[in-house]
Order: structure tokens, then sequence, then C-alpha cells
């Protein structure tokens, strides 16, 4: 209990209150706040969008692997990010397997690039949407869905108006979870991003570089970071995890 | 406020006294030096030590490298450092004037910054004025630390500031992470000190001078902490490092102070 209550107490005790209005609203940190919320919001669409089709065939498909599949999606939750990161430059780097090609016939590079940024969150925030969205496809009541589909309902339709209703409370919990944990990466990022302002230098980056140089200003951005924290916390447990 | 001042207090006491315990174990064995060194120093420092421990046996010279304002910042903030040598003078005030203070600070090297491209220089860069040229994507130190803002100097000198700024794709938390950007390809150009292009990159990277009348010469200087609980030993560090050091140094491309 303390050990996780001292650091935040002595980051409320270093936080420079008085100045907090001014560095919170200073130029680096507002476009890294701007920057944040686009790359950790598209983090979040990426990873639902792409991770409610794979809990599906997790859930419910037979295939051979299924096992193995699941480990590997769950693999990028245990693995230090900086190590993620330099798998992403591995694979999409300008030297990279796939970075190479795209780079030789579009001339299109991607790291350094606010869509390097939103694909490292993407990386680490995938997991935790899957598992959200696997267990409430565990959870839903097969027969709801079949009764509709008896009554003539297509297959869109009935995933429309009776499988998504009845998940909502965990598709939710895939989006706020996967955004959150998007919203604090910074290993894998500063490793296949970069750190630009405006372009890659989202909030924990920003607290990165403050802190070599004007150290109070790290406080206030982290005690933002905090903030956040605090806010998707309470709003799962008032909602979602009950 | 007081209050909060109090906590940190007992905080501090609460990890001196942790802290005292891994000294009490280690002085069964072996005694520790804590040198803080600018990240161009990795490869010359790490040799020194090992020659330097030696010559002390019994004695451990454990190395932080990283980018100087960031360790002048940890310094300040009490990390328990006993020798720093900071690759700008800017960041050896700060511990001197804002830190704990230091003693015996000497200018122990000098060194050049340079241009450094990957072999294939796909951005087929020739001089520093190609760095400010269209799509070139560069890669240079963070604003404060000192080879970002001798690489910021540079531009200006060569009066393509705005156009070479606009072309950083990334500022790099140290300088060896712009020499990690250009070797592995995926920046087209960075600034460096010449003693970064180390045997390791060599191959892959290529280097392209920049014209003395642009250049800037960094100056670094070295000095015990205040704060440090073996001065003696530390002061030895500093006396080894201006002396037999300097040749060390210079076998790594370092000029001499």
């Amino acid at each position: 209990m303390l050990l996780v209550a001292l650091p935040l107490l002595a980051l409320i005790v270093r936080t420079p209150w008085g100045r907090i209005g001014e560095v919170l609203t200073s130029e680096t940190v507002l476009t890294a706040l701007r920057l944040s919320l686009i790359v950790a919001t598209s983090a979040a669409a990426i990873s639902f969008l792409l991770g409610f089709p794979l809990a599906w065939m997790l859930v419910r498909g037979t295939f051979p692997g299924k096992t193995f599949v699941r480990a590997l999606v769950v693999l990028p939750l245990v693995m230090p990010p900086v190590v993620a990161g330099v798998g992403l430059l591995a694979a999409f780097g300008r030297r990279g397997f796939l970075g190479s090609w795209l780079y030789d016939w579009f001339g299109f590079q991607l790291t350094f690039t606010t869509g390097a940024a939103v694909l490292a969150a993407t990386f680490v925030s995938f997991p935790l949407a899957v598992l959200a969205l696997e267990a409430g496809l565990r959870g839903l009541d097969q027969r709801l869905e079949d009764a509709a589909a008896t009554l003539g309902a297509s297959r869109w339709y009935v995933m429309r108006r009776v499988t998504l209703p009845l998940m909502a409370p965990q598709i939710a919990a895939a989006l706020v979870l996967s955004w959150a944990r998007a919203l604090g990466e910074f290993g894998a990022t500063i490793t296949f991003a970069g750190n630009l302002q405006g372009r890659t230098q989202t909030l924990p980056l920003a607290v990165f570089e403050q802190l070599q140089t004007d150290q109070e200003a790290a406080f206030a951005i982290s005690m933002l970071l905090i903030a956040i924290a605090f806010a998707v916390i309470i709003g799962l447990r008032g909602r979602f995890l009950r | 406020m007081r209050r909060g001042l109090a906590l940190v207090a007992a905080m501090s006491l609460l990890f001196a006294a942790c802290g005292s315990d891994d000294d009490a174990a280690a002085s069964t064995g072996e005694t520790e030096l804590t040198v803080s060194g600018a990240a161009s120093l990795t490869d010359a420092f790490g040799e020194i030590g090992t020659a330097f421990e030696g010559e002390h046996p019994g004695v451990t010279v454990t190395f932080n490298f990283g980018p100087s304002d960031g360790l002048a910042t940890q310094i300040n903030d009490g990390a328990p450092v006993d020798v720093f040598a900071s690759a700008s003078p800017t960041w050896m005030d700060s511990v001197q004037d804002d830190g704990p203070g230091v003693s015996k600070r000497a200018d122990f090297a000098r060194n050049r910054l340079t241009i450094v491209v990957p072999s294939d220089n796909p951005a087929g860069i020739e001089d520093v004025g190609d760095l400010a040229g269209d799509d070139v994507q560069l890669v240079i130190a963070a604003e404060g630390v000192p080879a970002g803002d001798y690489a910021r100097e540079i531009f200006e000198n060569a009066g393509i500031s705005k156009a070479a700024m606009a072309n950083v794709v990334s500022n790099a938390e140290d300088v060896r992470s712009v020499v990690t950007s250009v070797a592995s390809g995926e920046a087209d150009a960075g600034i460096v000190y010449v003693t970064d292009v180390t045997a390791d990159v060599a191959d892959r990277i290529t280097q392209i001078e920049i014209p003395d009348d642009i250049n800037v010469i960094a100056t670094y200087p070295i000095a015990v902490v205040n704060d440090s609980q073996e001065t003696d030993l530390a002061a030895s560090f500093v006396d080894y490092v201006l002396g037999p050091g300097q040749q060390t140094l210079a076998d790594h491309g370092f000029l001499p102070a």
C-alpha cells in the first residue's frame, strides 16, 4: 500500500501548484496533449475494430493453432515496450521487412511519423481490447442471438441489434482500457516513432524530456496524466467493472 | 508546504537508511565509485574505468552514462554520484551553482562535431548546406542536451536554422541515440561528436566534416561532486582522467583541453 501511495504522495508534494496552470497551458503541453488524445483515440479505435473479429474467432471459431494465436495476442501485454519498439523497427523501419518494401516502392516511411506513434500505441493496447471483448463474447447468452435468427433476423441485424448492445459494457471497457494504455505508452513510441513536438511527442515523452531540464513541468504533466488515469478508474468502477 | 517538506525529508531518511545497508554490504568486499558521464564518453571512460580499477584493487567504478542535462538534474536532485563529467560547462555550472556543488573542477577534453549519414547516404548529403534540403530526415539530440544545443548552434552558424530545424524528425534523448538512428538507416543524417563514430558503427555510417568556421568545439569539464562519500577516491579518479586517461581519450578522438 505504502509502495503505491508514496510515489503518488511525493508527486503531489513536488508538483508546482502555484504555476501548474501556466505549465499545463504552455505550448509544449498543449501540443503534446492534443497529440496524445489523437494517438490514444486512434489506437483504441483500431484495437476495437481489429480486436472484435479476432475475439470473435477466438471465442466462436475453431481453427488449428488457436491456443498459439491467443498466446501471441496477449504477448505485447507482458513484453517490455522497448522490445515492442525494436520489433516494430525491424518490421516497419526503413530497412525493416515491410518497411523497406514500402520505402523502395512508394517512398513511404512510417518511422518518425504520427502514424508510427499510433502503431506503437495500438501494438501495446490491442491485447487489452481483445481480452475485454473476448470476455464479453464468452459471457453472452448465445440463445438470444439464435432466437433472433429464428425470427428471421439477418446475421448483420442480429449483430447490430442483439450482440453489440448486449456487449456494450465490455465494448466500453475494451475502448477505455486500450485508450488508457495507449495514452501512457512510452517505450515503444520513443524507440519506433522518435520524439518530435507536434508529431510524435506524446505526454509521456514530454514528461521524459522536461525531466531533463524543467523538473517542475515534468511533475505538473505527471499530475495531469494521473488525474486522467484516476478518472478512467472511477469511470470503469462505476459502470463496467462493478 | 512545511508538512510536505517534512515528508520529503522523512522519505530521504528512509532511502538513506536503505542506502547505508548497501554500503555495509559493499564495504565487506569492494568500494564503489559512481561516475556520471556524458553519453559521448561511454567508450573512452569505459576503458579508463577498467584501467583505474586495475590500479586500485578493491575499487569498482560504476558508470552512469546519459545526456549531461539529465545527469546534472539527477545529481541536483540528490542522486549519489561521486564524479560528474559533462559535455558542456553549462551543466557543470548547474551542479556547481544550483546543486550540491563541486570541487577539483577542471576541463579534461574537447570535441568537434560532425555530420553522420548512413553509409549508403540515401539523401545524398555532401555538406552542411544539404541538411537544409527538401525531404531530408534529420535527427539531432534534444534541446538542453549539449550535442543538441551544439547542433542548433552549427545550423545558425551555417545560416540554415529554419530549413534545417524543419527537417528534424526526432529530438533524441542523448547523442548516442542519434548515432543509433543514423546507423539503423532510419534517419538520413544526424549531428554527433567525431568521437561517436566508434568501431562498432564505423561500417554503417559515414562522416561528413563540418568546416571549422561553422563548427563548434565542445569543452568537457570534470569534477568531484560535493555530496560524495568517497571524496579521496573521486579525486584520484579525476586526477587519473587528467593524467594517464588523456592518452585513452586521444585514442578515441578527443582533443586535449
